[in-house]
């Protein structure tokens, strides 16, 4: 028994010990330089202490912005997908005809073990790029803005060119959201001869083929190569890391060392939303990406001392999508009554309060770059407020019948509208109940039906299962992935070899089914996911025109129902760090390892 | 050499034959188990590289890109045939190879849950055996004290916590110490701050960040012990031996011996199963506290649709759950003399 207690109070006098040593800990480090900022990683739910040091693994540890480094980092803009700060890139010049970027290194950027940052290093993380799908690093026979060449003009100089037989304007923002790697570490993850390879895997034929099959025969062993220890070129290096937290120091051989302020950072572990809002909530956090947050729980967090949000542009919207193979869902006229029906400001001030503001209207963009892309036509196109009258106007016109106060089929069936949305996704759910609510209000009978998880979820949707659900669109800003979420595969339309081909519902992924062509008032017959393939290539000045077509075709023909557009909310607490980002900053949908890296954190 | 409490060379015999009869039937039924568990895992419905497509275009990357990296996972699942991917499987588990994780790409099963496993031990053992040692001693007393205030509450509080939730518990002891009296982290092993290895802020770090898990744990567990002990007394108290006892003029410290060592027998089953389930972990805790254990675990290879990590893990848990109903059967036979003489002694 004595034992036992003297065991006991050992361990007593350890916790105690560790209480006191852990508040001496993070006071002498910040005595001794800029503290510990402490955050989460929006790209890495889940720390894992299995996960190589590899930043292509989805768990690897390495985090971007701190210890991962990109040879740029893209700006948060409303409609130019090719703004950046610098990164392993310090400037870059780009060819008037977007047909090739010059990258210039930072001059005197080294690895944390002291070796420089080279071009080599560059052109071999381009090597393992290809291995991995990349817009701009591309094996795949006419894939759009893909480079044809990589050259190195000198130690700090890359030249990359676009093969121009099947040029994107997202090019340039493919090349620079590449990662960069020691080519000393990371030098046998491929063959020597994997330029040669690579040549020979665009022509065409058996030999192309067989080389094509060598690179991609190569993934697996670069998503599972694992450095024995953290060779950084970014701010921070990893220095140790448990399944509940990662700490990262500071690596004095980064290029702005001088203006990083915090000494170590400390990455918290998160599988889910509530555990962030627990760290929130008891102010642990220097910051916190966007994170969906119910109104309660923000008043807590809001309480906490030096808890601050800032807003931003998140390019992101969410839609209720139809599945026009199914009556009465084929009807335009039903899918237009149904948007006369839905109150969007209700639906986000329950749904999002403060992670989104209700969609003015379906065009497939966020309202923001909206108003950028269509100016005046945004206001000229149909708002579909709330209006109950217009609603029965459409709903007979679809032939629709109403018998004791609810809405039948036009054979005089009942009518069920039935929503699906996965359950983990309290926003949606949320979102779906207020919209069935308002239709069974008035007189059209609906149900929500949630689905276990989100893989679930995506493959019944996939399947052409649900007649209605929630999907992400607008998910910009290269206009082209906007538009890929209302007229690409997911609807019939697919790039294959450059060229567009359009599947039947039901066929290849096509759950939407949309028709292929539309009859758009006062533009005519278009295919829109051939006008959409069309984004991809053409310049800026054709763009406008094609989205103003695809934005009229999107609002007449509603193959979604925008309800709201996401706000980047993220989370600072400022009694400890100041000079974060400001609302609307255009590094706000970035890490703050990158705000850390750029020199605009410091201690307070 | 003779196996601690079997009295001689026949004794000895039998007990190997019993052992090796309970590892034959173990072995049929890990295979049984195995097989089943591969089934299910297999048929689970639903899209992992859909749901890794929408999160990279969610990112800002171009539909082809994200399809292509997410082509690159696709290595890592398992191909052919139900019926291929199942030899494939037992191919694999004859030399001891679990295969690859797919929420990891390129890390061994074997890797990720013995990673996992040892978080799940620290809490769930403590947690049940914290329970187990509470829950006989005033299991024992609420029994003898049963007329009493004293026996009422404590059975009152057994059945109050034998019928909580584990969650709400957590939720419960989560609100109060880490958010309305902050005096213990809200998850997390250990703070990173201190260099991992036997020195005091690191055990004392470990405590902490233990304490809210294997405090619910065993308050959630000691309700079951509590109730069970003071039901197993009663019936002894009943006991002619005990009544022999008391008309002898023994001591009471002896007849409290005597009572324990009776009414806990029925108890060790219990706890060997328990044991047993340590390695199914305590999904609801782990999740709350965010402590990395292997219910965690299952939790994440299940939303990754991650087979291998899932069936892998549901090995695990049968190996474990088998072992400990075959050491509860040798160990009964040790320590209750009546089963380890067929019942003479009785």
């Amino acid at each position: 028994m004595k034992r036992v207690a003297a065991v006991v109070s050992l361990l007593s006098l350890a916790a105690v010990t560790a209480t006191a040593c852990s508040s001496t800990s993070k006071g002498g480090s910040s005595a001794s330089g800029g503290g510990v900022f402490t955050t989460i990683d929006g790209f890495k739910p889940g720390l894992d202490v299995n996960g190589p040091i590899n930043p292509w693994n989805p768990k690897g540890n390495m985090f971007q912005g701190y210890n991962a480094m990109k040879l740029g980092w893209v700006k948060n803009t409303l409609t130019d997908p090719n703004q950046f700060y610098p990164g392993i890139a310090a400037t870059w010049e780009i060819a008037p005809d977007n047909s090739s970027v010059t990258l210039h290194l930072q001059p005197n950027n080294k690895w944390s073990d002291g070796k420089p940052v080279t071009a080599e290093d560059v052109k071999l993380s381009i090597a393992l790029a290809y291995t991995q799908g990349s817009t701009a690093f591309s094996t795949a026979p006419g894939a759009a803005g893909a480079a044809s060449d990589v050259e190195i003009v000198d130690d700090h100089t890359v030249k990359i060119t676009q093969d121009m037989s099947n040029p994107s304007v997202t090019f340039v923002r493919g090349v620079m959201d590449s990662f960069v790697v020691p080519a000393h570490i990371w030098k046998d993850a491929i063959p020597a001869n994997f330029w040669d390879t690579l040549k020979a895997s665009r022509g065409e034929g058996a030999e192309a083929d067989k080389a094509r099959a060598e690179i991609t025969a190569l993934s697996d062993k670069v998503l599972a190569f694992a450095p024995a220890k953290d060779v950084s070129s970014g701010p921070y290096t990893l220095e140790r890391m448990n399944p509940g937290e990662a700490l990262l120091v500071k690596n004095k051989n980064f290029y702005n060392a001088a203006n990083v302020g915090p000494d170590q950072v400390k990455l918290l572990n998160y599988t889910g939303n509530e555990q962030i809002w627990n760290y929130l909530i008891s102010g642990k956090l220097d910051n916190a990406p966007f994170t969906a947050v119910p109104a309660d729980v923000m008043k807590r967090i809001g309480q906490t001392p030096g808890n601050a949000v800032v807003k931003g542009f998140s390019p992101v919207s969410v839609a209720m999508a139809f599945n026009q193979s199914k009556k009465p869902y084929d009807n335009v006229h039903v899918r237009r009554g149904l948007a006369y029906l839905i109150n969007r400001d209700e639906v986000t001030k329950i749904a999002s309060p403060e992670g989104g503001t209700p969609a003015l209207t379906t065009t497939g963009i966020h309202q923001k770059p909206a108003e950028a892309w269509l100016g005046s036509e945004l206001s000229q196109l149909e708002p579909y407020k709330l209006d109950v009258a217009k609603a029965e106007k459409e709903f007979k016109e679809a032939g629709l019948k109403k018998t004791g106060g609810k809405w039948t089929l036009p054979d005089g069936k009942p009518w069920k509208f039935t929503i699906n949305v996965p359950a983990p996704f309290s926003d949606w759910v949320s979102a779906a109940k207020a919209v069935t609510s308002q239709l069974n209000e008035a007189g059209v009978s609906a149900e929500v039906l949630t689905s276990a998880d989100y893989p679930l979820y995506l493959s019944e949707l996939a399947a052409g299962k649900y007649d209605v659900g929630f999907w992400l669109v607008a998910l910009g800003p290269a206009p082209y992935n906007i538009y890929q979420r209302l007229y690409g595969a997911s609807n019939g339309w697919s790039i294959l070899g450059g060229k567009i081909k359009h599947s039947a519902p039901g066929k290849d992924g096509n759950w939407m089914g949309s028709p292929e062509t539309i009859n758009v008032e006062g533009v005519g017959k278009v295919n829109p996911g051939e006008l959409t393939g069309k984004l991809n290539t053409a310049p800026e000045s054709e763009q406008k025109a094609i989205i103003s077509q695809l934005a009229k075709a999107a609002n007449q023909d509603l193959p979604v129902i925008q309800l709201w557009d996401y706000v980047n909310t993220q989370f600072i607490n400022t009694s400890r760090f100041t000079g974060f980002p400001e609302n609307d900053s255009e590094a706000l949908r970035l890490t703050s390892g990158v705000w850390l890296q750029l020199g605009m954190i410091k201690k307070k | 050499m003779t196996l601690i409490g079997v009295p001689g060379r026949s004794g000895g015999i039998a007990v190997v034959r019993r052992l090796a009869g309970h590892l034959a039937r173990g072995l049929v039924m890990i295979l049984v188990v195995t097989t089943i568990s591969f089934l299910i895992i297999r048929n689970i419905p639903g899209d992992p590289m859909a749901a890794k497509y929408e999160k990279l275009v969610e990112q800002g990357m171009s539909p082809e890109a994200a399809q292509q990296a997410v082509n690159v996972l696709y290595g890592f699942m398992p191909t052919g045939s139900m019926w291929e991917q199942y030899l494939d499987y037992m191919k694999g588990l004859a030399r001891l190879d679990l295969g690859q994780s797919l929420t990891v790409p390129g890390t061994g099963v074997g890797t990720v849950l013995m990673s996992a496993a040892k978080w799940t031990l620290i809490p769930v053992l403590a947690g049940t055996l914290l329970s187990f040692l509470v829950g006989i001693i005033l299991g024992v007393y609420a029994a003898i004290k049963r007329q009493g205030k004293l026996g009422d509450l404590l059975a009152i509080s057994g059945s109050l916590l034998h019928g909580v939730p584990q969650y709400v518990l957590a939720l419960l002891l989560g609100a109060i110490f880490t958010t309305l009296i902050p005096i213990l982290p809200a998850g997390g092993t250990a703070d990173i701050m201190f260099e991992p290895g036997f020195n005091a802020g690191y055990i004392g770090s470990l405590i902490q960040h233990a304490t809210l898990p294997v405090v619910t744990y065993a308050l959630a567990s000691y309700g079951g012990w509590i109730l069970a002990m003071k039901s197993s007394v009663v019936t002894v108290l009943g006991d002619d031996f005990i009544l022999a006892a008391e008309l002898r003029g023994m001591k009471r410290s002896i007849i409290f011996r005597y009572i324990a060592r009776n009414a806990i027998l029925p108890l060790f089953t219990i706890l060997a199963l328990s044991l047993g389930m340590l390695f199914g972990g305590a999904i609801f805790i782990e999740r709350i506290f965010n402590y990395p254990g292997l219910g965690l675990m299952l939790i994440d290879s299940i939303t990754g649709r991650d087979y291998a990590l899932m069936g892998g893990a549901f090995l695990l848990i049968t190996v474990a759950i088998i072992i400990a109903n075959i050491a509860a059967d040798l160990l009964y036979t040790v320590i209750d003399p009546r089963v380890r003489s067929g019942g003479e002694a009785a």
